[in-house]
């Protein structure tokens, strides 16, 4: 199944640390390599810093310490460093975040009109082929609180598409939703993951990361405990943390 | 009480309604009797029209006039209040240290004297100091007739023009310090995922507040801000310590010269009730239109 080829480093994370409120250390020396078409998952328990990594990838929060280059763009203070960064990293929130005054169609042309300016006829033949992949083709009108959140998250998902990012970042994308609404999100984000699309997804969702993911990474306390492929991860993991962890949410058995 | 029940008339209604009643019925009986008020009732109309031997036919009078002028002061203390308000609530929600203190210290100095201390400041030293030497009054009395009539109708008499200009002023800075903080929690009230969402598809700042928060803002920002209109109305009574002759400072001229005192803010009364009533309707239909309209 996974007969994709790995390319080159793409994001490339060095020694990456951050405070919040000048106390919580949301984030202790972070080095981490993602490859093209590679699709990481992050897991670890709440306010290990999985996500603060994630937001940290697209400028979303800052760093204090330590570099991130994005396909050999450093995200330094640098205006157009930082605007090429965002471009090409698309983000997916656990509440979507939709522009409620906007219809679908509005909310997905919003970014390639008004940062690409692109002319309006190309953007919309994109936005239908994007709701298509997705597979929301009948509500290109809709406004977003007209949807079910399993469809409010898939079109937040062609929305970062629409931008043609090299890299989609995943923050907790299933988390807010109801547990029918899981896998019609899932389902897409696999597609894209076998399209290969790059990808960094912080996630509960083991099945998901048992399936897609090429490599786990877990986190604890700000740090990166563990780094493995996914059959070592889930059949022997090293550090005791992992085991504590992993049979505490393997045992829940809501995760499968 | 549920919404579903249908209100009932009930009896401690009825004893509200009847001892109201009672008691006004009382009052108007006190003052007939015993301060022994004259009403008279005729010498009010020549006060709201009168005829013009010249022109044949009848003109606004002293009454009037000032309903008109109260609602020229509204109009431009709403706009420039709106100016300022969006201008210095946009400044409060900035990053930037400078636009946040001056939009603070501004809103800080402005809820924290009187307004009528405010109006005075103004005239005194805008007014006085400042506009006499800019030397706009004296240009538009030089000015050609057609300049005159144009300032005539847009604001007031051109002999007249400092007082309105400070008026206006100082109605306008103090309401802008509360549309200030209307557009400042129109804002914040946007979730912060909203901004977000727009920075990780590479909207830039400017085009995130243009596009994602302004028209959301927009809409939330409605209803408190028509409140403040039909407050701007009514507050705009306060000029009339600087004598422009708006409608309170006219009712005063005319009870000074008639003694009808209660004739006359009746109809002072009756006529701000008026205005404000038909605005807060009118504006209540807008919003009821604009929220149908989604």
């Amino acid at each position: 199944m996974k007969e994709k080829i790995i390319g080159e480093t793409i994001i490339e994370v060095d020694s990456v640390s951050k405070t919040f409120d000048r106390r919580i250390k949301a984030l202790r020396d972070v080095s981490l390599k993602v490859k093209q078409k590679e699709v990481v998952v992050i897991i670890g328990p709440s306010g290990s810093g999985k996500s603060t990594l994630l937001r940290c990838l697209n400028g979303l929060e800052e760093t204090e310490r330590g570099s991130i280059i994005i396909d050999d763009t450093p995200l330094d203070e640098h205006h157009k460093n930082r605007l090429k960064i965002r471009t090409e990293v698309g983000m997916v929130f656990q509440n979507f975040n939709l522009f409620p005054h906007m219809t679908v169609r509005d909310n997905i042309r919003t970014g390639p009109r008004f940062v690409r300016k692109e002319a309006i006829d190309e953007v919309d033949i994109r936005t239908e082929d994007l709701l298509e992949k997705v597979g929301i083709t009948d509500k290109i009108d809709s406004f977003p609180r007209q949807l079910s959140g399993g469809q409010q998250q898939r079109v937040a998902i062609a929305r970062a598409l629409a931008m043609n990012p090299l890299i989609m970042l995943f923050d907790e994308p299933t988390s807010a939703l109801d547990p029918e609404m899981v896998g019609e999100v899932l389902e897409v984000m696999k597609t894209l993951a076998h399209e290969g699309m790059t990808m960094v997804v912080v996630t509960h969702e083991m099945g998901f990361a048992r399936e897609v993911g090429d490599r786990i990474i877990f986190m604890d306390e700000g740090k990166i405990v563990e780094e493995s492929s996914v059959e070592d991860f889930f059949e022997n993991p090293e550090k005791e943390r992992t085991k504590l962890f992993l049979s505490k949410i393997l045992d829940n058995g809501g995760c499968e | 009480m549920t919404t579903g029940q249908k209100k009932k008339f009930k009896l401690i209604d009825l004893i509200l309604i009847t001892l109201i009643i009672a008691l006004i019925i009382y009052v108007l009986y006190r003052i007939r009797v015993s301060i022994r008020y004259e009403w008279s009732w005729d010498i009010i109309p020549k006060y709201l029209f009168r005829f013009d031997d010249d022109r044949g036919r009848f003109v606004a009078s002293t009454i009037t006039h000032g309903f008109i002028m109260t609602i020229k002061l509204s109009i431009w203390g709403i706009i420039l209040g709106t100016l300022i308000g969006v201008i210095m609530g946009i400044l409060r929600v900035q990053n930037g240290l400078f636009g946040r203190f001056l939009g603070r210290i501004y809103v800080d100095i402005i809820r924290n004297i009187p307004p009528i201390v405010l109006v005075f400041i103004f005239y005194f030293f805008f007014s006085s100091q400042i506009l006499d030497n800019l030397g706009f009054e004296e240009a538009v009395l030089r000015a050609g007739p057609a300049m005159q009539n144009f300032v005539r109708i847009i604001f007031i008499d051109p002999k007249l023009l400092n007082e309105f200009l400070s008026a206006a002023l100082s109605i306008a800075i103090y309401e802008g310090a509360y549309i200030t903080e209307i557009v400042r929690a129109g804002i914040e009230s946007i979730p912060k995922g909203q901004w977000e969402a727009g920075h990780s598809i590479g909207l830039s700042r400017f085009a995130q507040f243009r596009h994602i928060i302004l028209p959301q803002a927009f809409k939330n920002v409605m209803p408190p801000l028509s409140g403040q209109f039909i407050s701007t109305i009514k507050d705009s009574a306060i000029v009339s310590v600087i004598s422009v002759p708006e409608l309170s400072f006219q009712g005063m001229q005319v009870m000074a010269s008639t003694y009808a005192t209660f004739e006359t803010w009746i109809v002072i009364t009756i006529l701000y009730f008026v205005l404000t009533f038909s605005c807060s309707s009118i504006f209540s239909r807008l919003l009821k239109k604009m929220q149908s309209a989604d």
